[in-house]
Order: structure tokens, then sequence, then C-alpha cells
């Protein structure tokens, strides 16, 4: 068991962790930040994705000792003091979610990608979230909220 | 009407799912709770001859052990077949079944200890493909003993309506095609889970992702030996059902049981592997379908030969091998009906139910061999399908009672908005469109469980806060089913929605709802909701009435005033409340739904009836690459009668969302076997589209009214799937000329079918 | 499972030292994407995890028209988006971009798909899956669950850079305890599944991958039934440089990518095929069925063929 230090959602961490503990363990069972999903627990669904230093990263299979010292941004994390980010307003507002169960995922994926792609074309959307499985909405309105909400950003 | 109803309205807690905080059940905890391993088979069908659990209940962390003789009775969500079991008894059936479970201190101790449970088994004969359950075998072999002449056979349902064979044989055009069909799964992106706590008062609470949280109720009372009232079910958010979280399940009875036995928390949440082994999705199905036309082209007569492949178990098979056939009566006329279904049990994870329900197999078939007559008629096919079409208000040779039918309005739709006149047969090689037709229930008329009790129960109360709390057993998948209980609260009293709060699908607290599936929900729930809350405005007005002398029926609810059109009543809500809650406090008003008494007189009348049908017409743009056989759907219109959309938004989402599913079964999806053991267990290589293999999709809502559905709302989560899959392969012969009959169309079956030259 | 080491080397002599001290049962972690879904699966256990993360000077990047260096921990997002990269070798860029998802790109890195393991669908398969189907020769057991032989593995290479990376003419660079040594890219690979890489000597790791092709024609085309996620069920890449000749990888549908390199005048379009598909061992082992993987080599290779000519 090693020690290790996660700043999360602004908030440093102290834990004990294993080398094979996975950072989607950490989070849900140590750290009860259960808003992250284990869909799949293998990579091929994109429910668990977080962001590591900003970058998005499936928290299904990245080792939380590899984490040790980083940044982490769960959804806990976006959309705080009152405000959602104008990618969870769409969301929720366009239908972009049914069960609701992928909606994280989703969000830690456009919400990076819409910060370095600020002008994303649909077809851009598509390919942002080409990794994210949805079984309820066919993806459509999922693609058209984010393209609301790179509107939403653009305007300010 | 219409401040709420008919608007386009966010999901209630849709805010609390795009920030992580809706609470599925996986993210509950419970002080001191333990975690379950399963132990199962690694063969297909074996007797047990031993189970040694001594190792495992030695295993440091492991707080009991328990295997199928601790939970032995039977069950099954239709009371007419249970057979299975918590755990496997005497034999295994199927490579996955439980075997034995063990509740551990953490999950890696529960897998550890799991891992340690020995059985010795002695294999018995396979039977993996349903021809092989077709036929004879030894009584020891069977794989359940209730089944007949020696058979793996679990169910013939067969109907018949004016001789259609000779119907057949006797019109100008038929034609009779054999089709296959892989089976697929519902693969929701949230895997079961279930927490059991038993309380100090020996009541039973269960947190479970159920889509029936009352047959759960039922069945852990019937297995456990725990009274019905001391048992509570309830569903959290939860994330996908399609049909796959509509049975009691195996391991909410072992995790129960083993809340018992400890006396802790007890959770169990299934791997994706084990998600896929529980399956209980589409039936694999093979069948020979035959339908005549006259030479205008008018449907003479279907008659089909079906058999579904139902795996270990009965699931809701019965029902399954009943919709089959009958639901093959629309949306056109057909005099000369019948139908004969198989339902085999073989050695693989059981079928069950799933979107669309035994009627999605067969509707591409139809949908099919119609386009085929088309063809042999000279006739395009959306006129074939126009001049067949049922009327409104008739009834269907099996007697099943269509009220409101859009499907004309329907058809003209997709037809104009996807160009089809200019360009169906006349797009470049590769390039083609495709039609089809469905209509589906909004309901099974009959309840599975017989008794005089209504189909669901809603109960509204109202306090001295001005809110509305409607308690509703009514369990919402992501369909927006607690969504349609605040806007119809809101419509009905005039208020506005965050006034509206909702209790529901708690076995304990709210009253029964039989579930979610058969696309039931918003036709019934809806129904009761709005009688619950009539009744409150009845009651409020009469008090407020009484109080201000002005007539009852002059009073009107709006804009959160209760007021007359004169002026002489001019209230606020709470004032109007507070009126109403004199001398008797808060008051639950009841509303509930029974369905009409309908159906023929004959044997299996019963099965198809509904109160109303939706019905729905599709239209597929597909490329087919001629050197790789891939097949890119490029574009689907759909246009979908579901009578009235409480909520647009809701409505859009389940026919985009039947597109993509149904897509799925048609180019990429299939459950995989190796001798019985399921090959792709995984979102790897079971393949569901991704954002990219998804088409541009155009759906618009037709809306026929109905008189008996709530505002005249029909159903709108499973019918659209049905016309999907045809549309498709329609589209593909419309581009390359060859007739897909086996499913998935995966490039090597086209590749193959257009070096035959494409069949005429 | 929960004794392993993990240890983070801020150099790369750091990492060799700690590989050669625990020779015999380390694992590079690099984007960790292909080595935890075996972990999860049981399929490996790593006691002494090296994580590659750290060590900075495995990032670099240069690229010019005539002179590609990447180091081994680049990822496949930042070759996707490097606008040199798709200058001057974009079947690079082409290659990159097909594999897995836009997310799983961020972490996974050049070196791990250089390095990712061969798969097969009887290999690839859960703990409990083995257990009850019977372990292979590339797990635990003694046959091949695909042929029923014993002493051949046919599992696939899935990398999709790889056959990109050899059509370029790649090399490698690799440190050891004893040195730094410079190979072709394509002397890495075994046609062995059981084998796969060749050893790279006592605490071996690639550091560098580089080419100083400058091909006149580019061909990429991946086989596969979904637009993203999914491994290769065939990978062809080609090349034709300024001296006319071809270079054509197939990857996806044998242990070892196969390269056959040849004047472009000098072979014919059948000849071509022939000795690519001479040199493919394929089985049913992938999804797609192998009737329909053969053809598909053949398919390719012409569409390329005539793409070039």
């Amino acid at each position: 068991m090693q020690k290790v230090e996660l700043h999360i959602n602004g908030f440093t961490r102290t834990l004990l962790v294993n080398a094979h503990e996975t950072l989607l363990d950490t989070l849900r069972e140590q750290l009860n930040l259960t808003g992250t999903k284990r869909g799949c627990d293998q990579a091929s669904c994109g429910s668990c994705t977080v962001l590591l230093d900003g970058t998005p990263v499936l928290s299904c299979i990245t080792p939380t000792i590899r984490c040790d010292g980083h940044n982490i941004l769960t959804i806990e994390g976006i959309g705080v003091n009152g405000h959602l980010h104008p990618v969870q307003e769409r969301l929720a507002s366009d239908g972009g979610l049914q069960c609701g169960f992928c909606t994280p995922g989703v969000v830690m994926t456009a919400v990076p990608f819409l910060q370095e792609n600020p002008n994303a074309t649909d077809e851009d959307i598509k390919e942002a979230l080409s990794g994210n499985l949805c079984r309820c909405t066919g993806y459509k309105k999922i693609i058209q909220a984010v393209r609301h909400a790179a509107e939403d950003l653009r305007h300010g | 009407m219409g401040k709420v109803i008919g608007k386009p309205t966010p999901l209630i807690d849709a805010v609390q799912k795009v920030t992580g905080k809706a609470m599925y059940t996986d993210d509950f905890k419970f002080p001191n709770m333990v975690y379950v391993g399963l132990h199962r088979s690694p063969h297909a069908h074996a007797k047990i001859m031993s189970i040694d659990t001594s190792v495992a209940a030695a295993h440091p962390g492991i707080k009991a052990v328990i295997t199928g003789k601790d939970i032995p009775i039977a069950f099954g969500v239709l009371p007419i077949s249970p057979d299975e079991t918590a755990m496997a008894v005497d034999k295994v059936r199927y490579v996955g079944e439980i075997v034995a479970a063990v509740a551990g201190e953490t999950p890696e101790a529960a897998r550890a200890g799991a891992d340690l449970i020995r059985v010795s088994y002695k294999p018995i004969k396979n039977f993996i493909t349903p021809d092989e359950s077709l036929v004879e075998c030894s009584e020891d072999e069977k794989i359940h003993q209730h089944t007949k002449n020696s058979k793996n056979i679990h169910k013939i349902a067969d109907l018949s309506f004016n001789d259609p064979k000779d119907g057949i044989a006797s019109s100008s055009f038929t034609r009779s095609v054999d089709f296959k069909f892989a089976g697929v799964t519902h693969a929701f992106t949230e895997p079961h889970s279930t927490i059991a706590v038993w309380n100090g008062d020996e009541s039973l609470l269960v947190i479970t992702a159920t889509q029936v949280p009352h047959y759960l109720h039922r069945t852990l009372s019937k297995v456990l030996d725990i009274p019905l009232h001391k048992i509570q079910v309830k569903k959290p958010a939860l994330g996908g059902g399609f049909g796959g979280k509509s049975d009691p399940f195996p391991h909410e009875m072992i995790t129960s049981k083993l809340a018992i036995l400890t006396n802790r928390p007890v959770k169990c949440t299934l791997t994706r592997e084990e998600v896929f082994l529980t399956n209980h999705g589409r039936h694999p199905t093979e069948m020979t379908m035959s339908v005549g036309c006259d030479a205008d082209g008018k449907i003479t007569a279907l008659d089909t030969d079906i058999v579904i492949d139902g795996g270990a178990y009965g699931s809701f098979g019965v029902v399954t091998a009943y919709y089959n056939g009958v639901l093959l009566q629309g949306p056109y006329k057909i005099d000369r009906f019948g139908f004969i279904t198989r339902r085999v049990y073989t050695n693989k994870p059981q079928s069950g139910a799933m979107r669309g329900h035994g009627a999605v197999n067969p509707r591409y078939a139809v949908e099919v061999v119609l386009d085929m007559l088309a063809h042999d008629v000279g006739m395009d096919p959306c006129d074939f399908r126009q001049q067949n079409f049922l009327s409104e208000n008739t009834k269907t040779v099996g007697e099943l009672r269509i009220t409101s039918n859009g499907i004309r309005e329907c058809l003209e739709t997709v037809r104009r908005k996807s160009g089809w006149d200019d360009r169906y047969g006349k797009l470049p090689n590769g390039h083609g469109l495709g039609v089809a037709c469905g209509f589906f229930i909004s309901g099974s008329a009959l309840p599975i469980i017989w008794n005089r009790y209504p189909q669901t129960v809603v109960h509204a109360k109202l306090d001295f806060d001005g809110r509305i709390v409607m308690f509703s057993g009514a369990s919402d998948i992501g369909q927006g089913s607690d969504t349609m209980l605040v806007q119809i609260a809101a419509e009905e009293l005039g208020i506005s929605m965050s006034r509206v709060q909702v209790e529901v699908a708690d076995t304990k607290l709210t009253p029964v709802d039989l579930g979610s599936y058969s696309s039931r929900v918003t036709f019934m729930v809806g129904n009761a909701a709005k009688q619950a809350v009539d009744k409150i405005r009845h009651q409020i007005a009469a008090s407020v009435g009484n109080e201000k002398s002005v007539p009852r029926e002059a009073i009107q609810f709006a804009d959160e005033r209760v007021f007359t059109d004169d002026g002489k009543l001019n209230l606020t809500w709470d004032e109007a409340v507070d009126i109403a809650m004199a001398g008797r406090g808060a008051f639950v008003e009841s509303g509930f739904y029974i369905s009409p008494k309908l159906g023929g007189k004959f044997k299996g009348s019963g099965a198809g009836l509904s109160p109303a049908y939706s019905f729905g017409a599709f239209i597929a743009e597909v490329k087919v690459d001629p050197m790789t056989g891939q097949v890119s759907v490029i574009k689907v219109w759909g246009a979908h009668d579901c009578g009235k959309a409480l909520n647009p938004l809701s409505v859009e989402g389940q026919i985009e969302g039947s597109i993509h599913m149904g897509l799925g079964q048609v180019v990429s999806e299939d459950m995989r076997y190796h001798n019985g053991r399921l090959l792709n267990a995984n979102f790897w290589d079971y393949r569901i589209p991704m954002t990219l293999d998804t088409p541009e999709m155009d759906v618009t809502i037709i809306e026929s009214n109905d008189g008996e559905g709530p505002y005249g709302a029909k159903e709108a989560g499973e019918g659209p799937i049905h016309p999907v899959l045809p549309a498709i392969g329609n589209a593909i012969y419309d581009a390359v000329g060859i007739r897909m009959t086996e499913l998935p169309i995966t490039p090597d079956k086209v590749l193959t079918e257009l070096r035959k030259g494409g069949q005429q | 499972m929960s004794t392993s080491s993990y240890f983070l080397p801020g150099t790369i002599a750091e990492a060799v030292s700690l590989a050669k001290a625990h020779q015999d049962d380390h694992v590079f972690y690099a984007g960790g994407t292909d080595i935890q879904l075996h972990v999860k699966q049981r399929l490996i256990k790593p006691n002494t995890i090296i994580d590659l993360t750290a060590i900075e000077s495995l990032k670099s990047m240069s690229i010019q028209k005539k002179n590609m260096k990447l180091g081994s921990m680049v990822t496949l997002d930042q070759i996707v988006k490097n606008p040199d990269i798709r200058k001057f070798y974009p079947i690079l860029a082409e290659a990159a971009k097909s594999i897995a998802t836009p997310v799983i790109r961020k972490s996974a890195t050049l070196g791990g798909n250089l390095k990712v393991s061969n798969r097969c669908s009887f290999y690839n398969q859960s703990f409990d899956w083995r257990q009850s189907v019977g372990s292979c020769l590339k797990d635990t057991g003694d046959i091949c669950q695909v042929t029923g032989g014993l002493n051949h593995c046919y599992s696939r290479n899935v990398s999709d850079l790889v056959p990109a990376l050899i059509a370029l003419n790649a090399r490698i660079m690799v440190q050891t305890s004893t040195g730094i040594n410079e190979m072709p890219l394509i002397d890495l690979y075994v046609p062995d599944g059981l084998i796969v890489h060749t050893p790279l000597g006592v605490g071996g790791i690639i550091t560098e991958i580089f080419t100083s092709d400058e091909p006149s024609k580019w061909w990429f085309k991946k086989l596969r039934l979904r637009k993203s996620l999914d491994f290769t069920s065939l990978t062809v890449a080609a090349t034709v440089n300024k001296k006319d000749v071809l270079r054509v990888c197939v990857n996806g549908v044998s242990m070892a990518p196969v390269l056959v390199e040849t004047g472009i005048n000098d072979v014919t379009l059948e000849g071509l095929i022939l000795q690519v598909k001479r040199a493919c061992k394929t089985v049913d082992n992938d999804y797609m069925p192998l009737k329909y993987r053969r053809e598909m080599i053949s398919a390719f290779i012409t569409d390329c063929w005539n793409t070039f000519h």
C-alpha cells in the first residue's frame, strides 16, 4: 500500500492505495464521489471519464497511484457555485439525457473538448464523443446539446 | 389545454443527472455493508454432484456462503412458468448460471471467496441450437422436466383464422421466405445492482435496479417465505432497462438471503460480463414468413412458422411466443391469418423481453416479404402498404380492437420528407431507400397476474404547503414517467410544475403499478394520475365553491390561481388550498386504471389485446460499399403515431433511441456463442453503434388523439423500433438488389449475397 | 494483486536500472490502456510496475520533411493533432486517428501501441471464461483453442501505427542496461503469437521512433465494423517513395506485421497479393469471419494498387 495525495475538485486528500487500485475505485469507494459511473470497467463505454490535470481520462483504467500529486476534476467539480456549465444546462434542457447513466461521462468529455475546440462543428462533436456509449438517446440530442453549449460559450 | 402537456419538458431529474447527483443503486452505501461474490457454472448443461463451500467459508472476510438448496423455491415473472431458482439446485442449465454465492467484507474478498467454491459436475448433453431442442431426447437429458413429448419445447403458441394456408395457396402472388435472427441484448449502461437490508423488525428492504418493483415484491415474498407486508422494494434512479430489468432476478433473491443471514446490509453489483450472462434479451429466431396478395396488391393471407430460442429459462417467453404472431395482425388488414411459434429451451443464457417484445423479428420478415410482393406486383412499396392499412375504429382478424390510427399520416409524412417518390429506385448503384411500417400495444389489456385490482393506482396528496405529491408505483427507467406525473398534476390544477413532487416505485409507500414493460405506463399511469388529480381539483372546487358561494362548475384553475371568469372568485392557489384543507387537513385522492374488456372468445384471444395501439412508418437511406460489403445507414426518417405527445422531448427521445437500437440489431449486434459460452460479453465485441456509426435522424410525432389515452396519448417506447430494421433491409435491396434475410447484416454476408447476383 | 510495487522513475536510466533489478516480473506502464485491460481480465498479474509517464525526455517530437523523430511516450492524440505530422507524414496521423477513441488516445502512447499485445478471441476473455472454455497456449494451457494445435499460437498483432511506420521504413532506438541500440521497427516483431516481440535486452525500453522516408504516395485503410473503439480486423498501410519503391505492410491478420517491399514496377497486383497472403498465417480468431478477412486482404491491396496507378 502506498500513500498518495490527490487534489480532487480543488481539495487535497491523502489516501492509502495499492498499485492496482483504479481511480474509479478510489473515487467511488474511498471518497464516496459516486457521480463518476462504472458502466463496463474496461475502457469501452466512457461512463467513468474524469479530468486528470485537465485532460479527460478513463478512470477505470487509470491507476490511482499514478495520480499522486495531480489534479483531478470529477462531475461533482463541474458547474459549482450554483451555476451549471452550459454543457450541463443544455443536456438537461435539450433532452440530451434519458436514464442519465452515461451523462457524467458525456459532460466530462464534452467540457474539455469545447474548451479546446470552441468552434466545433457537429462532425467534430460526434468524433469527440465517439467513445461515449449511450443506449437511450441515439446521440442526436446529446450532439445538439453540445452544439448549443458551444454557442452559449462563444457568446459568453 | 396545453399549459404543460404537449410542451417539450426537460425531465424533472435532469439537473440531478447532469451533476452526478442522481443516485443509482450502486451509488448507495450502508454502514457495515458487505458485498456479494457469485460463483457461476462453467458448463452449459451438467448435474451438480457436490459443492464444497468449506474453503470459501474459511477465507478471510467471508461472512456467509449459500448454495441452491438454501433458496430452492422456483420463480419466474410469469406465474404460468416459474422455472428458475436463485441458484442452480440439482443441475446447471447454462454457462454462467449462478451456483453459489458468498458475502464478503470487501468486493475483493467476495470475489476471492466465490472463486474458492469447489463444485463437481457431471456434464449432460448440451442443447445449443433450437434444432437440437426440437427433437426428442431422453428424459434424463431434458433441460426442464416439465416439457412434454421428450423434447425441449417450452411453449407452442398458435392461432389460425380463415385457413391462411389455403389463402396463400390461392393467391395470385405469394412469397415464402426463411429468415434468421441472432439474439441481441439490452446492453443498458447501468449494470444490474441490488442492495438488501434486513431490518430489526424482520422486514426486508431491497433497493434495486428494477423495472418491476411489484413483481419483485411478490417474488421475494414467495421465494424467501417472508410476508408481503414485510417487504419493501425501492427503485432509485435507474440506468436503462429496455426489458432487461423487468424480471425478478436470482441476484436479488441471493442478496436478500445474504442480508438475512449476515444481518448486515448487502450489495451486489454485476460486472459487465455478468450483465451479458444475465441476458433476458431478444430471442434468437428462425422463421418462415409466407404472405399472399392478389393481382392488385391487396394482401390476402399471412402464415408464419416461427421458432424462438428461449435459452435456459422461461422469463416472459410464453408472452413472447404469442407476440411473435399476434402482432402481425396490424398495421395491415389481413383476413386470413395464422402463426405457430415454438419456444424452445436451450443451454444458453435465457432470452426474455426486449424493446418491441417478440414482434421485432417478425416485423422485419413481413416487411421484407411485403416489399418483395410489391415488386412482384409492380407497385411502389409505399403505395402497396398504403392500400392495405387497417382503418381506425376497426378490429383485426384476431379481434384486436383498433381505435385511433394515424398510420396513413405517418407514411405520407416520411414519404414526403425523404423525397421517396423522386428517389426510390432512382439512386445510383450502392445507394438506396427502404420503407417499413409497424404497430404496437400501449400496454397489455390483460395483466399477468389475475386479480380484481386495477392495473395501476396513483395517489395525489395535497397539504398545507400547497404542494402536490404524486404517489405512484411507476418505474421511471429514463423514459420520463416521473416527469409525466408532474406534468399531469400541473396541467389539471393550473399550477407550476415546481409545486408538484413525486414519490415513486416504493412498494411500502406507493400504490401498485405493474411495471415499466409492454409500453403501458403513459397510457395506464397517465390515466390514473389524471383521475387522481381531477378528484383533487374537484375537492378544492367543492370546498371553495361552498365557502365563497360560487357554482363549482364555474371555478377555473390556471396560473396558480383559482377563480371565476366574472371575478367573483379570485384566489391564489395557496388561499384555495387553505380553504380546501379546513376541518380535514391534508387529503389524498386516488385514481386508477383498468383496461376495458376486450377480445374474442377463443383460446389465446388475450394475447396482443391492448386498449390502444401506436403506429409508425420509417424510411431509411443506406449506402453499401461494394468492396467491403459494409452498410452505412445515412439517414432515417420516422413518423410515429403516439396519440398525443405529453412531452414531445421525451417522445422524440424514444423514437431516436429506438432508431439507434434497431440499427444496432441490423448492422452490428449479436450474441455469439462457442459451445454455449458467450463469446462477446463486453462492449468491445458486442458492438453497439457509437456516435460515428449512428445516422442522421428526422423524427415526426403524429397525433391521432386516442379517445381513451390520457389527453389522447398512446405509447412511444417500443413501437418506433419495429419498422427501423426492415426499412434498412429494404433500403439495401434498393441499393444493391439483394435481400438480406439473416440478421445482423454483416459485411461478409452482404458480399456473399452480392456474389450470388442478388435474389429475385 | 495488492502486493505489487510501483515505481515512477524520472529518467530513462532510472527506468532501465529498475527493469534490470526486477528482470523477471516487471511491466512498463506507458498509457496503460492496453495493459489495464489485461490486468482486469486476469491475463497478466504484474508484480512490479515501472511507470514511464514522468520521463519527459521520452516525449520529444521533431518532424521535418525527411525526418521524423518521436519519443515513445508521445501520445496518439499528439500524433493526430501535430500539424507537421499531418503535413509530412499524414499516413501516421491517419493511422493514429483510427485507434480506439479520442479520450483513450489522450493517454495511449506510441511506444505502447508498438508493444500492444497480440489478440485472439479465445485469449482476450475473462478469467472465468477461460476457466470454462479451457486455457490456451498463450495463457496457461497446452492447446491452441482456435486450431486445436499444440505448438503454435496464432494471436494477431493489432497495432495500426506499426504498419504505417513500417511502410515509412521506421527504425527504433532501444536503451538497455548495456547501452543504446538501433534497429528497423519491423525487426521488433516475431511471427509467433507467444513471443510477439523480439527481446530487447536487459531492461530494454524503446526510447525513440524515427524515419527519414519521404513518401510520394501513401494509402491506409483499417477494416472494422464500427468507426470507433473496435480493434482492427485488417490494417493495410502502403507507401511509394521517390525511387518507386513500394512498401505494403499488412497487419491484424497474422502474428506479426507482414511487409512486402518491391519496386512498384517489378511486381504485378496478383503477385503482390500472393506474396502477402503467403506470408500471413490467418486463422479464425477474430470477430470477422476468416474467409472474409482473406478476401479483404485482396480487396484492400487491389484498392491500394489502383490508387497508386
